[in-house]
């Protein structure tokens, strides 16, 4: 007899006392196996970033109790990551945006009024009007995020009549589609999974969870025997678990890639008959990179000459299953289209386009679009107003920099009215005070988001839009690299919370009101129909496995076709920007030398953190409460600063306070801290006044290609704060 | 062979994401600030250049061990090893809530749950089980470091694993040696973190004279038996197999 059964059955002895029989049972029960809960699983995809992994909701009693993998999800490697997993805080956030809400005090004070859907209705289409006939329909500019309803905030403001459309990417990523397009055509994925020497410069897979690349990733490394060599001003969880990682000095990756390109000529390391067949502007590229020697990189980059050489080596015997990975942090320096075009060149001399282990085609998804016919109007202005500004800006995603300079200048023409849809520029555009004076020249802002995000809180009408697990959703087709091309649609998980709508309810709404009602006749099931009528047997299979593959090709998609570039070909030598008067190839210009005392701000990820909209997820916020500023131990030292320390970080544009991180995974001349704190909405209750906004300190310089921001160009002073 | 249910773990795999420990907290309503899962991360100082290529980060929960020190400090046998599963399992109708099994555990896993008051660790998710699906943390993982399932069972994956590592499977070397049912393939990173296992020393004294004490815990208890009748012998015979009586 042991002790546990000594007090269970002494327990019992005064509990059958009283409870007699009923609770003999219960001790059965209590010794028998778990039952299973009384789950409904439904498919959905995720939302909190936007990779779109698959995803089955765990229902009970319609509540959503626990957020699982789909293991059938290919793209995601049936896997849900913990901001997957925390999407239940944010769908039930206290927090969240309830009913339609109407600004009665200043501008970023604060005061609202609760109004009804039918007036918020009725006033956003009355102020879109106004907007219209008194500055044409390009008065009004309207942003969305990456969403499945954001391609309607773009039919609006075509149906409306406005060009003006922003969408998030010039804040992230243009740059290097622009760098890609104008290599090969198009923009590549990487095969991440077959390859066996990848170089990470300007991106940290393992933190900044790309899917299937992440994890395509780690199986590379420990099951296929790829090496990975990372360059990065920290040491981040990708460095830390790569072969080789190397502390560049911020802004000299190019230099790196044009060493390796140097090496890789000069050795003729690479496969001549496919630099013949498939390359265009050997020879060009040959005598511009002669200059770029590994010697010339090692001052550069503070990386040994003989390691830029003997990695350029490695890198070529490899090909070509090597890759210098594409990235996606490209909004880092005023030059990043042509430092990105470096990274595009070398993985060209490396011949792996279209090959296993290299940069893959897009793969057909089999999804069509839903055309219609926009009117036209005469009074319209003749273009964007971001327009001709910089020479290769992406017409379909805009530039939002240079369009809120232009906003503030009304140069060439005023914008008054603003719709925003799932993105927050207050809170991931850099110089936020410059967004605020932005906000100040509108006569009215319309915000549809979940949640009281900064730009909705500096808005004049907030709508609340509806989670990713309360709507239906149109379908979206998706690349996965090798893993697969697929569609996903979502559909409702569980009611509709509070008086939450739908983006298109919203879009079909106003635009009854205006007369434009015939662009949004229909449902989100109809134009799924539509979208999928090239597979009708898409929205079955979704339905029982919550994803649809296309069965398409994924190697040799090339194979007796040409490239959309002007030589038809790979071009090493880019015969368009000569034409434009730019580079046609990356010429490298040293970044501007830290000032003394002064350290480089640079951006980055974790894999808790989706910029500002996680920012008030309650479970997340477990694991990160506040941001902290990573500083060198010696850099500390210097200025006297002690690891927690409260600390002020100035810059030309804000400042802000923080704690300091002491810690010797950051050069010297580098800091560092997570963007999403310290938001201005005091209805973000665990965001607001917490850490630091990195979008306060960060200068609003951009690429000088695209407009795309460069978020590396500011340098701030530290100093401890005296309390 | 009896099943004993493990977790045969990758740690060169880990990318550290805390997928595992936010799926956890989820699955198992674990109370904010409160975690029954970690990954720990080795404090290496970065070098420039060549790195090392061990293993950085370590996940970890309840290593569910052969040898429990938790049971040995747990004065009402709420936690036992469940000699059907291997699991070290709480019932929480017996667990007072005395806190005597958390320093008694070397590895930190056990806390008292601040909703609950009472004793808390990695229970491997049984009602995901009993749904056919895998512990929150396993089925989460981007990676899939962590593999779960019954080692004594070379059909299942986790015995695949067990059986094709056996030479290099590694566990963490605490300072007492609760033989933990948590295997590493290769590298574990971090491996000597756990403790010491702290057991009152009532219950270390209850353990070695635990013949005398089996008389007379056994008489007051067959008192007690006799009283509720067989159903009641019945029902408690099932964890004869506790190691301190």
């Amino acid at each position: 007899m042991s002790r546990r059964d000594f007090f269970k059955a002494s327990g019992l002895v005064a509990a059958g006392a009283l409870g007699g029989p009923a609770l003999l049972g219960g001790l059965k029960k209590a010794n028998a196996a778990v039952p299973a809960p009384a789950w409904d699983s439904k498919f959905s995809a995720c939302d909190i970033c936007f990779n779109k992994c698959g995803l089955i909701a765990r229902v009970e009693d319609g509540v959503v109790k626990k957020l699982d993998p789909n293991p059938k999800f290919l793209k995601s490697r049936g896997m849900l990551c913990a901001r997957g997993n925390a999407g239940i805080a944010q769908v039930y956030d206290p927090d969240r945006l309830k009913h339609p809400l109407l600004r009665k005090g200043a501008r970023g004070e604060g005061k609202w009024q609760r109004i009804p859907w039918d007036e918020a209705l009725d006033m956003a289409a009355q102020k879109m009007e106004e907007v219209r006939s008194k500055y044409t329909p390009c008065g009004h500019l309207f942003s969305a995020g990456t969403d499945l309803h954001s391609q309607f905030v773009g039919r609006f403001a075509e149906v409306y009549g406005s060009f003006n459309v922003t969408s998030h990417e010039s804040l992230c990523l243009v740059s290097g589609n622009r760098a890609f397009l104008d290599t090969y055509g198009e923009v590549p994925f990487a095969d991440v999974l077959n390859s066996k020497y990848i170089i990470m410069a300007g991106a940290n897979r393992f933190e900044a969870l790309v899917t299937p690349d992440s994890m395509d990733l780690m199986t590379a490394i420990r099951e296929n025997g790829c090496k990975l060599v990372t360059l990065d001003p920290r040491y981040t969880k990708t460095a830390a678990l790569s072969h080789e990682w190397y502390p560049v000095r911020p802004g000299t990756d190019m230099a790196f890639m044009l060493a390796l390109a140097h090496v890789i000529i000069a050795e003729k390391l690479y496969d001549p008959q496919w630099i013949e067949e498939k390359t265009y502007g050997i020879e060009m590229l040959a005598e511009h990179v002669k200059q770029y020697t590994p010697g010339f990189a090692a001052e550069q980059c503070s990386i040994p000459a003989e390691d830029i050489a003997r990695i350029a080596r490695e890198l070529a015997a490899a090909a070509p299953a090597a890759m210098i990975y594409p990235g996606r942090r490209t909004s880092d320096y005023e030059n990043s289209t042509q430092i990105r075009r470096a990274f595009a060149i070398v993985n060209g001399l490396l011949g792996n386009w279209d090959k296993p282990g290299g940069l893959l085609a897009a793969r057909a998804v089999g999804l069509k679009g839903v055309p219609y016919d926009a009117p036209w109007y005469d009074e319209n202005q003749e273009d964007r107003i971001d327009a001709h500004k910089v020479p290769m800006m992406f017409e379909h995603e805009g530039s939002f920099l240079v369009t809120r300079d232009a906003v503030l200048a009304d140069d060439p023409y005023p914008i008054r009215g603003w719709f925003i849809y799932k993105t927050n520029p207050m809170g991931t555009a850099p110089n936020r005070k410059k967004t605020i004076e932005m906000m100040n020249k509108m006569d009215f802002v319309t915000v549809v988001d979940i949640a009281m995000s900064d730009t909705a809180w500096m808005a004049d009408l907030v709508l609340p839009s509806q989670s990713y697990l309360e709507r239906t959703d149109p379908c979206s087709g998706l690349q996965g690299s090798v893993a697969c091309a697929c569609v996903v649609k979502r559909d409702p998980i569980i009611e509709p919370m509070y008086e939450s709508r739908s983006l298109f309810d919203v879009m079909k709404g106003i635009a009854g009101r205006m007369d434009l009602g015939e662009y949004f006749d229909f449902t989100i099931d109809e134009y799924r129909r539509k979208q999928t009528r090239d597979i009708p047997e898409a929205l079955e299979v979704m339905d029982r496995d919550g994803v649809y593959y296309n069965p398409s090709k994924v190697y040799g998609i090339y194979e007796g076709r040409i490239y959309k570039t002007l030589s038809k070909k790979i071009e090493l030598y880019n015969q368009r920007y000569e034409q434009m008067g730019l580079d046609p190839m990356p010429v490298y210009t040293e970044p501007t030398k830290v000032p003394k005392n002064q350290f480089r701000l640079v951006v980055g990820r974790d894999a808790l953190t989706t910029q500002t909209s996680t920012a008030n997820n309650s479970l997340l916020h477990q694991f990160n409460p506040a941001n902290t500023l990573w500083l060198n131990t010696e850099s500390a030292k210097r200025l006297g600063i002690n690891d927690g320390d409260l600390v002020e970080v100035s810059s030309p544009v804000g400042r802000q306070e923080l704690a300091a991180e002491v810690t010797d995974k950051i050069r010297t001349d580098t800091v560092y801290m997570l963007s999403g704190y310290n938001t201005l909405s005091t209805m973000q209750t665990l965001s607001h006044n917490v850490g630091a906004s990195i979008n306060e300190l960060l200068d609003d310089d951009y690429d000088t290609v695209t407009g795309n921001a460069s978020m590396h160009t500011t340098f701030v002073s530290v100093t401890r704060k005296v309390a | 062979m009896a099943q004993q249910l493990a977790m045969v773990i990758d740690a060169a795999k880990c990318i550290d994401c805390k997928a595992c420990v936010a799926a956890c907290k989820v699955a198992n309503s674990v109370p904010e600030g409160q975690f029954r899962n970690w990954i720990k991360q080795a404090d290496d100082a970065p070098v420039p250049g060549k790195a090392s290529g061990k293993a950085k980060f370590q996940p970890g929960a309840c290593m569910h061990c052969d040898n429990p020190t938790c049971v040995d400090a747990c004065p009402t046998g709420a936690t036992y090893k469940d000699p059907a599963t291997g699991e070290v399992v709480i019932d929480h109708g017996l667990c007072i809530g005395c806190g005597n099994c958390l320093p008694a555990c070397p590895y930190g896993a056990r806390f008292r749950n601040a909703e609950k008051r009472k004793a808390d660790k990695c229970n491997y998710c049984p009602e995901r089980r009993a749904a056919g699906i895998p512990p929150a943390c396993v089925d989460t993982c981007p990676t899939k470091a962590r593999v779960f399932g019954d080692i004594n069972d070379p059909e299942s994956e986790a015995g695949r694993l067990y059986q094709k590592n056996k030479d290099q499977l590694a566990r963490v070397t605490a300072r007492t040696d609760t033989k933990p049912n948590m295997f590493y393939i290769g590298d574990p990173g971090t491996p000597d973190w756990g403790g010491e296992a702290v057991v009152p020393a009532s219950m270390v004294a209850m353990k070695q004279t635990a013949p005398l004490l089996k008389a007379v815990v056994g008489l007051s208890g067959l008192g007690v038996l006799a009283m509720l009748g067989r159903q009641l012998i019945a029902g408690s015979g099932d964890h004869k197999e506790d190691t301190d009586a």
